[in-house]
């Protein structure tokens, strides 16, 4: 799938999850970034990407991220 | 991590007299159609309907204490009612894993509630997160 295609399946993850129509997420965006996303809706976001993409992270993999462009590169990673 | 996809869990309650006062002494929904036996059979009930919320007690209950780990938290549950919950009804709680999460510790699960006549009064999801 183009990188571009995952970014904007995870923007629409993101506004489903975060309740937040206006939400646009870049590879830059961070957690900081985005007022509704806190540790409960972190854990949210996780599984709904998990699920919507049927892949699973590691622990490891999610504390490394430091933005959405690193979360991208760990699903390209699993072949997405 | 505890649980694998498939675990199955199976509760008996009764929704008795106290749970149904008390819910109405704290919730203070009075409805006519929780208090009032005529208004519920003319609108086609044959008794007076139970609040279906008192079924996420029983549901809080089951997760709070009867999982084999107390380490829990409730990250989201929906219901869905499909039937109404007479007083003193004995109802059937399974639930059973459909997903594990082991990045977030996270854990979900589909449930339902049904009757003695084998009837699914409600229904749905919850995922709960283990606490380290």
């Amino acid at each position: 799938m183009e990188r571009s295609e995952i970014l904007m399946q995870i923007n629409e993850i993101f506004i489903d999850t975060l309740d937040n129509d206006e939400i646009v997420i870049e590879e830059t965006t961070q957690a900081t970034d985005v007022d509704e996303w806190d540790s409960l809706s972190h854990i949210m976001l996780v599984v709904a990407i998990e699920k919507h993409f049927k892949i699973r992270f590691t622990s490891k993999e999610i504390q490394s991220w430091k933005n959405v462009g690193e979360m991208l590169n760990c699903i390209q990673e699993k072949g997405i | 991590m505890i649980f694998k996809v498939g675990d199955k869990f199976e509760e008996v309650f009764v929704l008795k007299k106290e749970t149904y006062q008390g819910f109405i002494e704290v919730f203070k929904d009075k409805n006519p159609l929780h208090t009032n036996r005529q208004f519920a059979i003319d609108k086609g009930f044959k008794e007076m309907v139970m609040h279906g919320n008192i079924l996420n007690g029983f549901l809080s209950y089951f997760i709070g204490e009867k999982l084999p780990t107390k380490d829990v938290i409730i990250h989201s549950q929906e219901i869905q009612f499909k039937n109404a919950v007479y007083l003193n009804d004995e109802l059937v709680f399974y639930t059973e894993i459909i997903g594990i999460y082991d990045s977030v510790n996270a854990v979900e699960f589909k449930y339902n509630f049904k009757n003695k006549e084998a009837k699914i009064v409600a229904k749905g999801k919850f995922q709960i997160g283990l606490l380290e």
